[in-house]
């Protein structure tokens, strides 16, 4: 059942960068959940996490990277070699991964053979794999980095009152988004797992201020549901490697299931809990995005996300976990597997998927597995 | 996993196999030879090794010496920390710690045996890890999961920053078996002030965790035994290095694996300063001579390896190569950048310097140094900023006067199959072939070696360089 | 009471016949583009062996890729389901099945009851699958029944590439050009087969008793190199056809939940 809109979110948008494009303003691209994005917005600059999906072609993509690598970057780079990024006016990078990391140089070299893919603002942002203190310290002098950058190149000047602004502003997301999930939870359930993700995809889009009240204006209509919307669906948690399409929760949902949930770093997991907004703009956005993190980069914390998966499996009544991870997507395919052992020996059943990211290709059998798990729930 | 493999713990069976292959060496050249045909698949490397005279028997023994520490850590009080290759042991020997390096054992049971390390490697499939991690570690990691290896006490890793798919299997190893971790983590910079410093909290940090899982209290002494043993060892590395850029080069090809399996395992203990003694004095009695290290006395070609060997069965590569006439003028693994290293001319703040005046200068000195180690020094950041791998290995290939470079490495290993074809290109740019191995350095079932040597031939004829 | 399943896969569809518990007839067919075409003809097969009608068949259940597709199907059901039953029919005691047929490679786990309890699969890639078989048979010019005798004949079987049926095609080819025995490399390629499907149950934990079904389960020399590997005997159906799993499954689930429905 989907909610009868005149654009998905996600549409809705895309059209709101290009509407923020053509009224002169500034969008930077960026890679991956860990970048301060509340740093961007404080330049008002707009920042857009890069997409990969929509494409057909692997060629360009194939030509820099190699053959054993996630197609995730693969169609990110196809994307920037066909042009599509070209309206951007900045990059930044982030290692968040291997495969993710190789963009920065495949993006540059593809730029020497496809004219004009590489805006002149092309920032690599390092990222500790740890939050230990050193490396908190690391990371904020990182940041301080990435704000002088800016100023310099963009022409503005980014205060701790417009950091702070900022975070306010992303923060009020924050809160709507958790508010939102309250119609996910079994007493409501009002709210699909298919709507949820594509207005989390969508915050990672559309300039703040506009998706916070696109958001006020979304949860009035579905505060006004009836409770029990989607009752005696089986209720899935969704976890794992990158994601930006909802095929997979949609697919989920016409087989009879809810995606209650998901950790999906374009999704909760990148909201995550708020800013603390009562102490220093750079520290506070330090701990969020280091500290908080509950990706498997963050190496060595496999407890800390076990305990908080388990917390979410209560907290929101799920009956099965599918895990998901990308083929060559090393760090989630492991631990997903660490989680299913530990999670089947509470009694919660799990299924784990490889799959390759951009449009579903193995339909067919993506259906006879989702199938097959459903029907031990029944 | 087949039941006969449940038999016997791994570090033990390679124990008993190098421990026995070193008491061949005490026989008559009749006797070894006789002997050499009882042992079908043994004899690809035992012979070899063997040919190459006293550095190749101590070779056998620092391996022997090695796992043997393994087998006999707790029975001896000591603790046992699995690592990496890139993680320098010389603290752990410091702290009296015995290191098992994980890509290490993979590569001699690769070596070894016909059967190769496959039940391990998918052993680790089976419980979860994934296929498509590089199989340096599973080739070994697939035992000591299955509770086949000796019991680890600690788990300790640098490719944090450096190398995903090994740091994950570490964190993985972690998870899956419960055991205490630290990793050492990397920023993608090497020189500037903020990485310095980085690299210095961050070792602090190692020598907590290390402290408090062994029990033992780092000791000025026994680190300063250790450096000082170390600053030697890079003394007589960079006199051989220094020889080996000679035309041709008197360094006997095999001997590149000497050096840098040597330091793996023995980095700052005197067994390995010996070896490195036996080998300068061979290298520089053939730079007397001017004469090639290669057993048919004439140099063709030199290769740079830029990444890694092929370990897929016997000393293949270095038994092609040679038999070619194609000199390998090193690999990532075989260079470790004290900061008087000949090739560091012009860039020495990308080295280290040891300095054992105090504890504070000492574990500086280790921090700094094992920033330096390989791949940790230049896999971070993008492949064409300063002091990374592109900059590097154009450096070594031209300090060297390489005719050509060769990519070998493993399909897992996510980091260089991401932009070696831009990095390739940009080889080719400065008048050096470049060669991609499509093959799996520790996996004959990815390519078997005949396909593998054939379009290595395939590459040299057709770019006229044979 | 006489009730039918019909299993539409992608490469080939089967139909059972069965009453109290027994197969009246069976019929397998190579798969039509279309699958309603696929399974009338299929069923029509069938009922023609069984000196009946489709008139006759009480309830027909349904499976695979085109389940829902077959009009004349009363209920549909998923293809692991009716795999499962099925198996449990043709193996009596058997709790973990492997089902190697040509394009994938299953591994179900039952419970006590029959029920699925886990089923894993590889879907990525062709090694490890009966495509892979068959493109070395073709290879060899020979027969997947004659590639499956070849294990027993070797005295000396070559250890091949296993991880990708492009790459192994070029050792084979080469071995050939070398002038080693058929025998050899058949083995080598049986071998390497068995290497890749242990791999997936070993992952999947399985419990005795294991059986094999489908295609890949007539060939001896996989057969019994797994069993090397896992260490376990590995049971292969003597009741029918092992390539008629889905369709005794759908049949079985046709008798037991009758024209209620099956999901």
């Amino acid at each position: 059942m989907k909610h009868a809109t005149t654009a998905g979110p996600i549409q809705r948008a895309e059209e709101s960068v290009q509407n923020w494009k053509q009224n002169g303003g500034r969008v930077v691209g960026y890679t991956c959940s860990f970048l301060p994005v509340e740093v961007l917005s404080a330049a008002n600059v707009l920042p857009a996490r890069l997409r990969g999906t929509g494409v057909s072609q692997a060629d360009i993509g194939d030509t820099y990277f190699g053959p054993y690598i996630c197609s995730y970057p693969k169609c990110i780079l196809q994307r920037a070699g066909s042009g599509q990024f070209s309206y951007l006016d900045g990059v930044i990078i982030i290692p968040g991964c291997d495969s993710m990391r190789r963009l920065d140089e495949c993006w540059r070299k593809a730029g020497e053979d496809f004219q004009g893919i590489v805006p002149d603002f092309f920032f690599h942002f390092g990222v500790p794999h740890k939050a230990a203190d050193h490396s908190m310290a690391w990371f904020s002098s990182e940041i301080e980095r990435l704000i002088r950058s800016l100023e310099e190149h963009f022409g503005v000047s980014i205060g701790e009152d417009d950091l702070r602004k900022a975070i306010t502003l992303y923060n009020k997301g924050r809160e709507m988004i958790a508010r939102l999930n309250n119609f996910r939870k079994a007493s409501v359930n009002t709210l699909s797992g298919e709507e949820a993700f594509a207005l989390s995809v969508a915050g990672t889009l559309m300039p703040r201020d506009e998706y916070n009240q696109y958001l006020g204006e979304y949860m009035d209509e579905v505060s006004s549901r009836k409770p029990g919307l989607y009752n005696g669906k089986t209720r899935f948690m969704l976890v794992g490697s990158v994601s930006d399409d909802l095929q997979l929760i949609s697919m989920a949902e016409s087989l009879g299931g809810v995606v209650a949930a998901e950790t999906l770093c374009f999704g909760q997991r990148h909201e995550g809990d708020l800013i603390g907004e009562n102490e220093e703009p750079v520290s506070a956005m330090v701990r969020h995005y280091l500290d908080e993190s509950l990706c498997p980069r963050m190496l060595g914390g496999y407890q800390a996300r076990l305990k908080s998966l388990k917390e979410k499996i209560e907290e929101m009544e799920i009956d099965g976990v599918i895990f998901q991870n990308i083929r060559f997507c090393d760090l989630h395919g492991s631990e997903n597997a660490i989680f299913e052992r530990d999670l089947e020996a509470m009694g919660i059943p799990c299924v784990r998927i490889e799959r390759e990211y951009g449009a579903l290709a193995d339909t067919g059998r993506l259906r006879m597995r989702l199938e097959a798990f459903m029907e031990r729930m029944t | 996993m087949r039941p006969e493999i449940k038999e016997y713990n791994i570090d033990w069976m390679i124990w008993s196999i190098i421990k026995t292959a070193g008491r061949t060496t005490r026989g008559s050249d009749k006797e070894f030879y006789a002997m050499l045909e009882y042992v079908p698949y043994f004899r690809g490397i035992l012979d070899p090794i063997v040919r190459e005279g006293e550095a190749g028997k101590q070779f056998l023994e620092l391996v022997g010496e090695y796992m043997g520490n393994i087998v006999n850590a707790h029975d001896d009080g000591k603790k046992l920390a699995m690592t990496t290759f890139c993680f320098s042991p010389a603290i752990l020997y410091a702290m009296d710690i015995m290191p098992v390096t994980l890509e290490a054992i993979s590569t001699l049971g690769a070596l070894m045996w016909r059967r190769g390390t496959y039940d391990y490697l998918d052993y680790c499939c089976e419980v979860g890890f994934t296929e498509t991690s590089c199989s340096s570690q599973r080739g070994s990691l697939g035992a000591y999961l299955a509770g086949l290896g000796e019991n680890i006490d600690m788990i300790v890793c640098d490719s944090a920053g450096v190398c995903d798919t090994n740091a994950n299997a570490f964190a993985f190893t972690s998870a899956y078996l419960d055991k205490p971790f630290y990793q050492l983590n990397y920023p993608p910079e090497l020189v500037t002030d903020r990485t310095t410093s980085y690299h210095r909290e961050d070792y602090y940090g190692l020598i907590a965790f290390l402290e408090e899982q062994s029990g033992n209290k780092i000791d000025e002494d026994r680190l300063r035994d250790v450096l000082t043993e170390l600053q030697k060892q890079d003394e007589i590395l960079t006199d051989i290095e220094e020889m080996q850029s000679l035309v041709p080069n008197p360094m006997p090809i095999l001997y590149n694996l000497f050096i840098y399996a040597g330091r793996f395992f023995f980095a700052g203990m005197d067994n390995y300063t010996r070896m490195l003694e036996t080998m300068r004095d061979t290298v520089s009695a053939n730079a007397a001579e001017k004469k090639s290290g290669l057993r048919s006395g004439k140099e063709n070609l030199r290769s740079l390896f830029c990444y890694i060997d092929h370990f897929a069965v016997n000393l293949s590569l270095w038994d092609w190569l040679d038999e070619h006439g194609i000199t390998q003028v090193g690999n990532i693994l075989s260079k470790y950048y004290n900061a008087d290293a000949p090739y560091l001319e012009g860039s020495r703040e990308a080295g280290y310097t040891i300095n054992t005046e105090n504890l504070v200068s000492m574990i500086d000195t280790m921090a700094q140094m094992n920033a330096r180690m390989p791949m940790v020094l230049s896999i971070r950041g993008p492949y064409d900023a300063p002091y990374m791998w592109f900059e590097n290995s154009l450096m070594l290939a031209k300090v060297f006067s390489a005719d050509c470079v060769v990519y070998n490495g493993t399909p897992g290993c996510r980091n260089t199959w991401g932009m070696i074809k831009p990095f390739a290109r940009d080889m080719e740019k400065e008048g050096l072939p470049t060669y991609i191995m499509y093959g799996d350095a520790f996996d004959e079932r990815v390519e078997s070696w005949d396909a593998t040597a054939e379009r290595l031939e395939e590459f040299f004829r057709v770019r006229g360089l044979l | 009471m006489i009730t039918a399943g019909c299993d539409i896969g992608s490469l080939t569809s089967k139909g059972v016949i069965m009453e109290n518990g027994r197969i009246k007839a069976a019929a397998v067919i190579s798969s039509t583009s279309n699958p309603q075409s696929s399974a009338e003809k299929v069923m029509n097969l069938a009922v023609e062996k069984a000196g009946m009608a489709m008139d006759d068949i009480d309830v027909c259940v349904g499976t695979g890729y085109g389940r829902d597709r077959i009009p004349f199907v009363q209920d549909t059901a998923s293809e692991i389901v009716c795999h499962g039953t099925g198996a449990r029919w043709l193996v009596p005691g058997a709790m973990t099945v492997i089902d190697i047929g040509g394009q994938d490679c299953k591994v179900i786990r039952l419970d006590a009851g029959g029920q699925v309890e886990k089923f894993i699969t590889n879907d990525k890639c062709a090694s490890g699958t009966g495509r892979f078989l068959e493109v070395m048979a073709r290879v060899l010019g020979v027969s997947l029944d004659e590639l499956g005798t070849f294990s027993a004949g070797t005295m000396s079987p070559i250890t091949f590439a296993s991880t990708c049926t492009v790459w192994a095609q070029a050792d084979v080819i080469r071995h050939l050009n070398d002038g080693h025995p058929l025998e050899d490399i058949g083995a080598g390629i049986n071998s390497a087969m068995a290497n890749r499907v242990s791999m997936l149950v070993s992952g999947s934990k399985p419990r005795p008793e294991i059986c094999m079904t489908g295609g890949v389960s007539k060939n001896r020399g996989v057969v019994q190199t797994l069993e090397k590997l896992l260490g376990s005997r590995i049971h292969l159906p003597r009741r029918a056809d092992p390539q008629l799993a889905g369709a005794i499954g759908a049949a079985l689930l046709a008798q037991k939940n009758g024209r209620g429905g099956a999901n």
